[in-house]
Protein backbone atom coordinates (compact mmCIF):
# COMPACT_ATOMS: atom_id res chain seq x y z
CA UNK A 1 0.00 0.00 0.00
CA UNK A 2 2.77 2.39 0.71
CA UNK A 3 4.95 1.44 -1.92
CA UNK A 4 1.90 2.10 -4.55
CA UNK A 5 0.89 5.57 -3.02
CA UNK A 6 4.81 5.72 -3.63
CA UNK A 7 4.86 5.12 -7.17
CA UNK A 8 1.40 7.75 -7.49
CA UNK A 9 3.33 10.29 -6.37
CA UNK A 10 6.02 9.61 -8.75
CA UNK A 11 3.61 9.18 -11.89
CA UNK A 12 1.73 12.41 -10.56
CA UNK A 13 4.76 13.98 -10.68
CA UNK A 14 6.50 13.56 -14.16
CA UNK A 15 2.69 14.23 -15.36
CA UNK A 16 2.38 17.59 -13.94
CA UNK A 17 6.37 18.20 -15.18
CA UNK A 18 6.82 16.29 -18.75
CA UNK A 19 4.06 19.17 -20.26
CA UNK A 20 5.80 21.81 -18.85
CA UNK A 21 9.53 21.12 -20.39
CA UNK A 22 8.22 20.65 -23.55
CA UNK A 23 6.33 23.54 -24.05
CA UNK A 24 8.88 25.66 -22.62
CA UNK A 25 11.41 23.67 -25.17
CA UNK A 26 8.95 24.98 -27.88
CA UNK A 27 9.01 28.12 -26.60
CA UNK A 28 12.46 28.02 -26.44
CA UNK A 29 12.86 27.01 -30.46
CA UNK A 30 10.36 29.96 -31.66
CA UNK A 31 11.75 32.47 -29.15
CA UNK A 32 15.09 31.91 -31.17
CA UNK A 33 14.15 31.44 -34.44
CA UNK A 34 12.21 35.02 -33.94
CA UNK A 35 15.26 36.36 -32.69
CA UNK A 36 17.08 34.97 -35.81
CA UNK A 37 14.02 36.33 -38.01
CA UNK A 38 14.31 39.67 -36.80
CA UNK A 39 18.07 39.98 -37.03
CA UNK A 40 18.59 38.25 -40.41
CA UNK A 41 15.30 39.16 -42.33
CA UNK A 42 17.23 42.54 -43.47
CA UNK A 43 19.69 41.02 -44.84
CA UNK A 44 17.94 38.38 -46.82
CA UNK A 45 15.63 40.93 -47.93
CA UNK A 46 18.57 43.26 -49.44
CA UNK A 47 19.97 40.26 -50.91
CA UNK A 48 16.93 39.26 -52.93
CA UNK A 49 16.06 43.47 -54.18
CA UNK A 50 19.11 43.27 -55.13
CA UNK A 51 19.02 40.16 -57.10
CA UNK A 52 15.35 40.53 -58.60
CA UNK A 53 15.41 44.73 -57.98
CA UNK A 54 11.46 44.16 -57.52
CA UNK A 55 10.40 45.42 -53.78
CA UNK A 56 6.95 43.26 -54.07
CA UNK A 57 8.96 40.10 -55.06
CA UNK A 58 11.77 40.40 -52.31
CA UNK A 59 9.11 40.78 -49.99
CA UNK A 60 7.25 37.52 -51.21
CA UNK A 61 10.72 35.73 -51.24
CA UNK A 62 11.77 36.47 -48.08
CA UNK A 63 8.70 35.48 -46.47
CA UNK A 64 8.49 32.42 -48.33
CA UNK A 65 12.89 31.51 -46.89
CA UNK A 66 11.62 31.98 -43.55
CA UNK A 67 8.57 30.15 -43.68
CA UNK A 68 10.89 27.62 -45.09
CA UNK A 69 13.10 27.58 -42.45
CA UNK A 70 10.45 27.87 -40.05
CA UNK A 71 9.16 24.16 -41.44
CA UNK A 72 12.73 22.88 -41.19
CA UNK A 73 14.34 24.60 -38.29
CA UNK A 74 14.32 20.92 -36.51
CA UNK A 75 16.56 19.90 -39.48
CA UNK A 76 19.05 22.64 -38.60
CA UNK A 77 22.34 20.92 -37.14
CA UNK A 78 23.95 23.99 -37.16
CA UNK A 79 26.81 22.54 -39.65
CA UNK A 80 26.90 26.26 -40.92
CA UNK A 81 25.66 29.45 -39.69
CA UNK A 82 22.02 30.31 -39.53
CA UNK A 83 22.93 33.59 -41.86
CA UNK A 84 24.63 30.89 -44.24
CA UNK A 85 21.66 28.50 -44.32
CA UNK A 86 18.82 31.29 -44.55
CA UNK A 87 20.68 32.53 -47.95
CA UNK A 88 21.43 29.22 -49.24
CA UNK A 89 17.40 28.80 -48.93
CA UNK A 90 17.20 32.51 -50.59
CA UNK A 91 19.16 31.19 -53.22
CA UNK A 92 17.42 28.06 -54.10
CA UNK A 93 14.16 29.90 -53.97
CA UNK A 94 15.59 32.58 -56.25
CA UNK A 95 16.84 30.43 -58.59
CA UNK A 96 13.21 28.00 -58.60
CA UNK A 97 11.61 31.62 -59.68
CA UNK A 98 14.64 32.34 -62.49
CA UNK A 99 13.33 28.77 -63.99
CA UNK A 100 9.54 28.93 -63.66
CA UNK A 101 9.89 32.87 -65.24
CA UNK A 102 12.08 31.02 -68.27
CA UNK A 103 8.97 28.81 -68.53
CA UNK A 104 6.55 30.87 -68.24
CA UNK A 105 7.79 33.21 -70.85
CA UNK A 106 4.30 34.78 -70.85
CA UNK A 107 4.91 36.51 -67.66
CA UNK A 108 8.35 38.30 -69.57
CA UNK A 109 6.17 40.96 -69.89
CA UNK A 110 4.73 41.51 -66.25
CA UNK A 111 7.47 42.86 -64.09
CA UNK A 112 7.05 44.60 -61.57
CA UNK A 113 11.61 44.91 -61.68
CA UNK A 114 12.40 48.64 -61.15
CA UNK A 115 14.18 50.09 -63.67
CA UNK A 116 18.04 50.82 -63.42
CA UNK A 117 18.08 54.05 -63.20
CA UNK A 118 15.43 54.26 -60.65
CA UNK A 119 17.87 51.68 -58.24
CA UNK A 120 20.47 53.93 -59.36
CA UNK A 121 18.48 56.69 -57.42
CA UNK A 122 18.85 55.52 -54.22
CA UNK A 123 22.16 57.17 -52.34
CA UNK A 124 22.21 58.61 -48.86
CA UNK A 125 23.00 62.41 -48.71
CA UNK A 126 25.69 62.21 -46.03
CA UNK A 127 28.22 65.20 -46.52
CA UNK A 128 28.96 65.23 -49.77
CA UNK A 129 28.56 68.00 -52.19
CA UNK A 130 26.13 67.96 -55.28
CA UNK A 131 28.91 66.78 -57.69
CA UNK A 132 30.16 64.02 -55.06
CA UNK A 133 26.73 63.01 -55.24
CA UNK A 134 26.28 63.03 -58.68
CA UNK A 135 29.30 61.72 -59.38
CA UNK A 136 28.70 58.59 -56.74
CA UNK A 137 25.28 58.12 -58.67
CA UNK A 138 27.16 57.82 -61.53
CA UNK A 139 29.22 54.92 -60.83
CA UNK A 140 26.32 52.81 -58.83
CA UNK A 141 24.34 53.39 -62.05
CA UNK A 142 26.99 52.02 -63.94
CA UNK A 143 27.83 48.76 -61.47
CA UNK A 144 23.86 48.18 -61.61
CA UNK A 145 24.77 48.24 -65.75
CA UNK A 146 27.45 45.80 -65.08
CA UNK A 147 25.57 43.49 -62.39
CA UNK A 148 22.44 43.58 -65.21
CA UNK A 149 24.55 41.82 -67.51
CA UNK A 150 26.01 39.27 -65.29
CA UNK A 151 25.09 35.40 -65.25
CA UNK A 152 22.75 34.15 -62.35
CA UNK A 153 25.45 32.95 -60.40
CA UNK A 154 28.00 35.25 -61.22
CA UNK A 155 25.31 37.69 -60.12
CA UNK A 156 24.73 35.77 -56.97
CA UNK A 157 28.69 35.90 -55.70
CA UNK A 158 29.31 39.29 -56.99
CA UNK A 159 26.17 40.79 -54.16
CA UNK A 160 27.55 37.80 -51.35
CA UNK A 161 30.71 39.41 -51.78
CA UNK A 162 30.27 42.89 -52.16
CA UNK A 163 26.89 44.09 -50.97
CA UNK A 164 26.54 41.14 -47.96
CA UNK A 165 30.44 41.01 -47.31
CA UNK A 166 30.43 37.48 -47.01
CA UNK A 167 33.39 35.45 -47.00
CA UNK A 168 34.81 32.94 -49.78
CA UNK A 169 33.66 29.74 -47.26
CA UNK A 170 30.13 31.57 -47.00
CA UNK A 171 29.83 32.32 -50.34
CA UNK A 172 30.41 28.65 -51.07
CA UNK A 173 28.61 26.97 -48.53
CA UNK A 174 25.58 29.32 -49.24
CA UNK A 175 25.92 28.50 -53.05
CA UNK A 176 27.20 24.70 -52.93
CA UNK A 177 30.39 25.77 -55.21
CA UNK A 178 33.90 25.28 -54.38
CA UNK A 179 35.95 27.80 -53.24
CA UNK A 180 37.67 27.83 -56.45
CA UNK A 181 34.57 28.58 -58.74
CA UNK A 182 33.47 31.07 -56.44
CA UNK A 183 37.05 32.55 -56.99
CA UNK A 184 36.89 32.52 -60.41
CA UNK A 185 32.91 33.75 -61.00
CA UNK A 186 34.27 36.21 -58.92
CA UNK A 187 37.16 37.93 -60.58
CA UNK A 188 35.04 37.59 -64.31
CA UNK A 189 31.91 39.48 -62.07
CA UNK A 190 34.37 42.33 -60.86
CA UNK A 191 36.39 42.07 -64.33
CA UNK A 192 33.15 43.16 -65.69
CA UNK A 193 32.09 45.78 -63.78
CA UNK A 194 35.56 47.05 -63.76
CA UNK A 195 35.37 47.40 -67.36
CA UNK A 196 32.07 49.00 -67.62
CA UNK A 197 33.48 51.58 -64.82
CA UNK A 198 36.50 52.23 -67.56
CA UNK A 199 34.46 52.04 -70.60
CA UNK A 200 31.68 54.73 -69.96
CA UNK A 201 34.62 57.00 -68.66
CA UNK B 1 36.65 45.45 -43.76
CA UNK B 2 39.39 46.67 -45.74
CA UNK B 3 38.02 46.37 -50.08
CA UNK B 4 41.22 47.36 -51.37
CA UNK B 5 42.99 44.80 -49.73
CA UNK B 6 40.94 41.93 -50.97
CA UNK B 7 41.06 43.32 -54.29
CA UNK B 8 44.91 42.81 -54.26
CA UNK B 9 44.83 39.54 -52.15
CA UNK B 10 41.84 37.13 -53.34
CA UNK B 11 42.31 38.04 -57.30
CA UNK B 12 45.64 37.08 -58.52
CA UNK B 13 44.58 37.60 -62.25
CA UNK B 14 43.47 41.06 -61.85
CA UNK B 15 45.44 44.23 -61.91
CA UNK B 16 47.66 44.08 -58.33
CA UNK B 17 47.10 47.54 -57.70
CA UNK B 18 44.59 48.61 -55.53
CA UNK B 19 42.22 50.06 -57.58
CA UNK B 20 40.48 52.22 -55.85
CA UNK B 21 38.24 53.83 -58.85
CA UNK B 22 36.19 50.44 -58.44
CA UNK B 23 36.65 50.17 -54.15
CA UNK B 24 34.61 53.23 -54.24
CA UNK B 25 31.82 52.90 -56.98
CA UNK B 26 31.27 49.51 -55.29
CA UNK B 27 31.32 51.41 -51.33
CA UNK B 28 28.63 53.75 -53.01
CA UNK B 29 26.65 50.31 -54.90
CA UNK B 30 26.69 48.94 -51.11
CA UNK B 31 25.36 52.48 -49.65
CA UNK B 32 23.02 52.93 -52.00
CA UNK B 33 21.09 48.88 -51.89
CA UNK B 34 21.22 49.95 -48.18
CA UNK B 35 19.30 52.85 -48.37
CA UNK B 36 17.20 51.39 -51.11
CA UNK B 37 16.52 48.25 -48.95
CA UNK B 38 15.95 50.22 -45.25
CA UNK B 39 12.78 51.81 -47.29
CA UNK B 40 11.67 49.51 -48.72
CA UNK B 41 11.79 47.84 -45.73
CA UNK B 42 10.41 50.38 -43.20
CA UNK B 43 7.39 51.45 -45.65
CA UNK B 44 4.25 49.84 -44.60
CA UNK B 45 2.73 47.12 -47.68
CA UNK B 46 0.35 47.76 -49.51
CA UNK B 47 -1.29 44.23 -50.02
CA UNK B 48 -4.71 45.09 -49.29
CA UNK B 49 -4.55 48.22 -51.76
CA UNK B 50 -3.35 45.57 -54.12
CA UNK B 51 -5.66 42.90 -54.08
CA UNK B 52 -8.30 45.31 -53.94
CA UNK B 53 -6.94 46.91 -57.73
CA UNK B 54 -6.06 43.07 -58.39
CA UNK B 55 -9.79 41.90 -57.67
CA UNK B 56 -11.18 45.23 -59.59
CA UNK B 57 -8.87 44.23 -62.76
CA UNK B 58 -10.18 41.22 -62.39
CA UNK B 59 -13.58 42.38 -62.58
CA UNK B 60 -13.23 44.53 -65.40
CA UNK B 61 -11.60 41.88 -67.46
CA UNK B 62 -14.42 38.86 -66.68
CA UNK B 63 -16.71 42.29 -67.66
CA UNK B 64 -15.24 42.97 -70.96
CA UNK B 65 -14.86 39.12 -71.54
CA UNK B 66 -18.51 38.42 -70.91
CA UNK B 67 -19.28 41.22 -72.74
CA UNK B 68 -17.82 40.19 -75.98
CA UNK B 69 -18.94 36.93 -75.78
CA UNK B 70 -23.14 38.20 -75.27
CA UNK B 71 -22.09 40.30 -78.13
CA UNK B 72 -20.85 38.09 -80.60
CA UNK B 73 -23.62 35.52 -79.48
CA UNK B 74 -26.71 38.55 -80.06
CA UNK B 75 -24.87 39.23 -83.50
CA UNK B 76 -24.90 35.33 -84.69
CA UNK B 77 -28.85 35.29 -83.14
CA UNK B 78 -29.67 38.29 -85.07
CA UNK B 79 -27.76 37.68 -88.25
CA UNK B 80 -29.91 34.18 -88.01
CA UNK B 81 -33.03 36.00 -87.51
CA UNK B 82 -32.45 38.61 -90.81
CA UNK B 83 -32.02 35.74 -92.60
CA UNK B 84 -34.80 33.55 -91.79
CA UNK B 85 -36.97 36.88 -91.75
CA UNK B 86 -35.45 37.52 -95.20
CA UNK B 87 -36.43 33.99 -96.72
CA UNK B 88 -39.94 34.36 -95.37
CA UNK B 89 -40.69 37.58 -97.34
CA UNK B 90 -39.38 36.20 -100.22
CA UNK B 91 -41.46 32.97 -100.59
CA UNK B 92 -44.53 35.38 -99.48
CA UNK B 93 -43.70 37.72 -102.28
CA UNK B 94 -43.38 34.51 -104.73
CA UNK B 95 -46.35 33.20 -103.92
CA UNK B 96 -47.89 36.41 -104.03
CA UNK B 97 -46.40 36.53 -107.95
CA UNK B 98 -47.59 33.27 -108.60
CA UNK B 99 -51.57 34.10 -106.85
CA UNK B 100 -51.51 36.92 -108.93
CA UNK B 101 -50.24 35.38 -112.28
CA UNK B 102 -52.48 32.29 -111.83
CA UNK B 103 -55.51 35.15 -111.72
CA UNK B 104 -54.63 36.95 -114.80
CA UNK B 105 -54.29 33.92 -116.34
CA UNK B 106 -57.98 33.01 -115.04
CA UNK B 107 -59.24 36.36 -116.03
CA UNK B 108 -57.79 36.05 -120.17
CA UNK B 109 -59.42 32.82 -119.97
CA UNK B 110 -62.35 33.80 -118.96
CA UNK B 111 -62.52 36.44 -121.82
CA UNK B 112 -64.53 35.33 -124.93
CA UNK B 113 -62.20 35.84 -128.06
CA UNK B 114 -59.11 36.22 -126.26
CA UNK B 115 -56.34 34.05 -128.94
CA UNK B 116 -54.42 32.31 -126.76
CA UNK B 117 -54.82 31.81 -122.65
CA UNK B 118 -51.41 32.02 -120.46
CA UNK B 119 -50.55 29.29 -119.36
CA UNK B 120 -48.49 29.27 -115.90
CA UNK B 121 -48.29 25.78 -115.14
CA UNK B 122 -44.69 23.94 -114.94
CA UNK B 123 -43.97 21.38 -117.83
CA UNK B 124 -44.87 18.54 -115.68
CA UNK B 125 -47.76 19.27 -114.70
CA UNK B 126 -49.19 20.38 -118.34
CA UNK B 127 -49.21 16.76 -119.29
CA UNK B 128 -50.15 15.66 -116.27
CA UNK B 129 -53.15 17.53 -116.06
CA UNK B 130 -55.45 19.42 -118.29
CA UNK B 131 -55.74 23.18 -117.26
CA UNK B 132 -58.85 24.70 -117.74
CA UNK B 133 -56.48 26.86 -120.91
CA UNK B 134 -56.31 23.65 -122.26
CA UNK B 135 -60.17 22.43 -122.21
CA UNK B 136 -60.93 25.73 -123.37
CA UNK B 137 -58.45 24.92 -126.34
CA UNK B 138 -60.60 22.04 -127.22
CA UNK B 139 -63.58 23.73 -126.92
CA UNK B 140 -63.12 26.14 -129.48
CA UNK B 141 -62.20 24.86 -132.86
CA UNK B 142 -61.75 28.14 -134.25
CA UNK B 143 -59.36 29.16 -132.01
CA UNK B 144 -57.08 25.94 -133.27
CA UNK B 145 -57.67 26.94 -136.66
CA UNK B 146 -57.04 30.16 -136.56
CA UNK B 147 -53.81 29.10 -134.45
CA UNK B 148 -52.54 26.77 -137.56
CA UNK B 149 -52.93 29.34 -139.96
CA UNK B 150 -50.46 31.23 -138.17
CA UNK B 151 -48.04 28.63 -137.91
CA UNK B 152 -48.71 27.82 -141.79
CA UNK B 153 -47.68 31.38 -142.40
CA UNK B 154 -45.20 31.41 -140.40
CA UNK B 155 -43.75 28.37 -142.00
CA UNK B 156 -43.59 29.61 -145.54
CA UNK B 157 -42.23 32.87 -144.53
CA UNK B 158 -39.76 30.52 -142.92
CA UNK B 159 -39.11 29.16 -146.10
CA UNK B 160 -39.22 32.10 -148.39
CA UNK B 161 -36.48 33.63 -146.48
CA UNK B 162 -34.15 30.22 -146.43
CA UNK B 163 -34.36 30.44 -149.88
CA UNK B 164 -33.29 33.87 -150.74
CA UNK B 165 -29.81 33.54 -152.19
CA UNK B 166 -27.20 35.89 -152.71
CA UNK B 167 -26.32 36.39 -156.13
CA UNK B 168 -22.93 34.96 -156.02
CA UNK B 169 -24.11 31.45 -154.57
CA UNK B 170 -27.02 31.47 -157.49
CA UNK B 171 -25.56 28.76 -159.60
CA UNK B 172 -25.04 26.65 -156.38
CA UNK B 173 -28.74 27.29 -155.42
CA UNK B 174 -29.47 26.34 -159.14
CA UNK B 175 -27.90 23.09 -158.33
CA UNK B 176 -29.55 22.28 -155.18
CA UNK B 177 -32.96 22.82 -157.49
CA UNK B 178 -32.15 20.48 -159.98
CA UNK B 179 -31.26 17.62 -157.06
CA UNK B 180 -34.47 18.37 -155.81
CA UNK B 181 -36.17 17.97 -158.55
CA UNK B 182 -34.01 14.93 -160.09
Amino acid sequence: MRRMGASTKVMAAGTAVEPLTAVTAEDLAAQEFARIVESHRPQIFRFLLSSLRDIDLAETLTQECFLKAHRNWKHFRGDSTAMTWLMRIAINLQKDYWRNRRIQFWRQTRTNAVDLDEASEWLPNGERNAEQQMLAREQVAQVWQAVKGLSERQRTVFLLRYVEERELSEIAAATGLSEGTVKAHLSRAVGRVRTELRGTR
Amino acid sequence: MNREQDWSGENPQMDMEPDLELAQALKHFKASLDAWSDAALSQPRTTAKLAVRHSWRMVAGWALGCLLVMGSLAGTVREIYQRQEMARIAAQKAAQKIAEERAAAARVTAQPGSAQPVNMLPVGAQSDKKTPAATTRKASPTMDSAEAQDEDLLASVDSDVSREVPAAMEPLAQLMDDNDTQ
